[in-house]
């Protein structure tokens, strides 16, 4: 709100010298009228506060989960059950969680991967998210 | 002519066997006036769990794929014709597909729910289903009379 004041006002300010102008019937631009351009005036910057864009970590690498990649796959199983995680847990944007549980299916399918449990083979394999502290919380 | 993956689990055999299965799907392929393209070994090892199939309770198999270009009316034909084969414990047959190009949307999801666009379509559907509500038009909030 601040910033359109701001530019309103120099906006008016810069027009003072021609006779008429559409926003001199506001109390707003008769105060400004005799002040001078200030140099504490709001100025026009993009947001200081906005965050930074975020990436999942599949679209950060650009990988394409393949039904062929077990071990890669294997990592969105849960160990005690097989089910795939959801989205809240492994932090994937919509299109990447998508691919990965049809892939995930596709090679259950084709009896690549386990559907009850996790492949004891990548048991050691690092953690890409904790199950423990989903990154958005859900109704369980 | 699209192009198809074969993915399929052979039984547990000697070399020259596996070597004979392979050549006879091939051939059932090229047979019918299809391409191949490629041939991948996948190795042989335990399967996931046992798989029954053709009376047989199975533990071990090796995987392979075939892609394969082929007209899309000949793969139900191809399904059924591996599905009789002894040898082939499991066949599925995917189409290959290029993946399409997205950008990552990670970062609108994250935002707070009044933010998000989903959200907002959902306010909007949610408001055109409300009833319409009787209007006074008597320019006050309030009802002036007992109800
Ligand atoms: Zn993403």
């Amino acid at each position: 709100m601040l910033r359109i004041i701001g530019t309103v006002v120099r906006s008016a300010a810069s027009s003072t010298r021609s006779i008429v102008t559409p926003f001199s019937s506001t109390t707003l631009v008769q105060r400004n009228i005799s002040a001078p351009v200030q140099s504490d005036e709001p100025i026009d910057i993009p947001n200081p506060y906005e965050k930074e864009r975020r990436e999942c970590i599949l679209c950060k690498h650009n990988i394409v989960p393949n039904y062929k990649n077990i071990k890669l796959l294997s990592q969105f199983q849960s160990p005690y059950t097989g089910r795939i995680y959801g989205r809240h847990i492994t932090g994937l944007c919509k299109q990447k969680q998508e691919q990965v549980e049809k892939a995930i299916i596709r090679a259950q399918n084709c009896a690549l991967m386990p559907t009850y449990h996790k492949d004891m083979d990548f048991f050691q394999d690092p953690r890409l998210f904790d199950p423990e502290k989903p990154v958005r919380p859900h109704k369980y | 002519m699209p192009s198809y993956e074969l993915a399929m689990v052979l039984r547990q055999m000697s070399r020259p066997e596996l070597v004979s299965v392979l050549k006879r799907t091939a051939e059932s392929i090229l047979d019918k006036g299809c391409i191949i393209r490629n041939l991948e070994n996948l190795g042989t090892r335990a399967l996931p769990h046992k798989i029954s199939e053709h009376g047989v309770v199975h533990r071990e198999g090796s995987y392979f794929t075939i892609t394969f270009d082929s007209a899309p009316t000949k793969i139900s034909d191809f399904m059924e014709e591996f599905g009789r084969d002894i040898d082939i414990v499991r066949r599925r047959i995917f189409k290959i597909e290029e993946p399409e190009e997205f950008q990552c949307t990670l970062h609108e999801e994250m935002l707070p729910p009044a933010y998000r666009k989903d959200v907002q379509e959902m306010i909007d559907i949610a408001k055109r289903k409300q009833k319409p509500k009787f209007k006074y038009n008597s320019g006050l909030d309030y009802y002036p009379f007992q109800k």
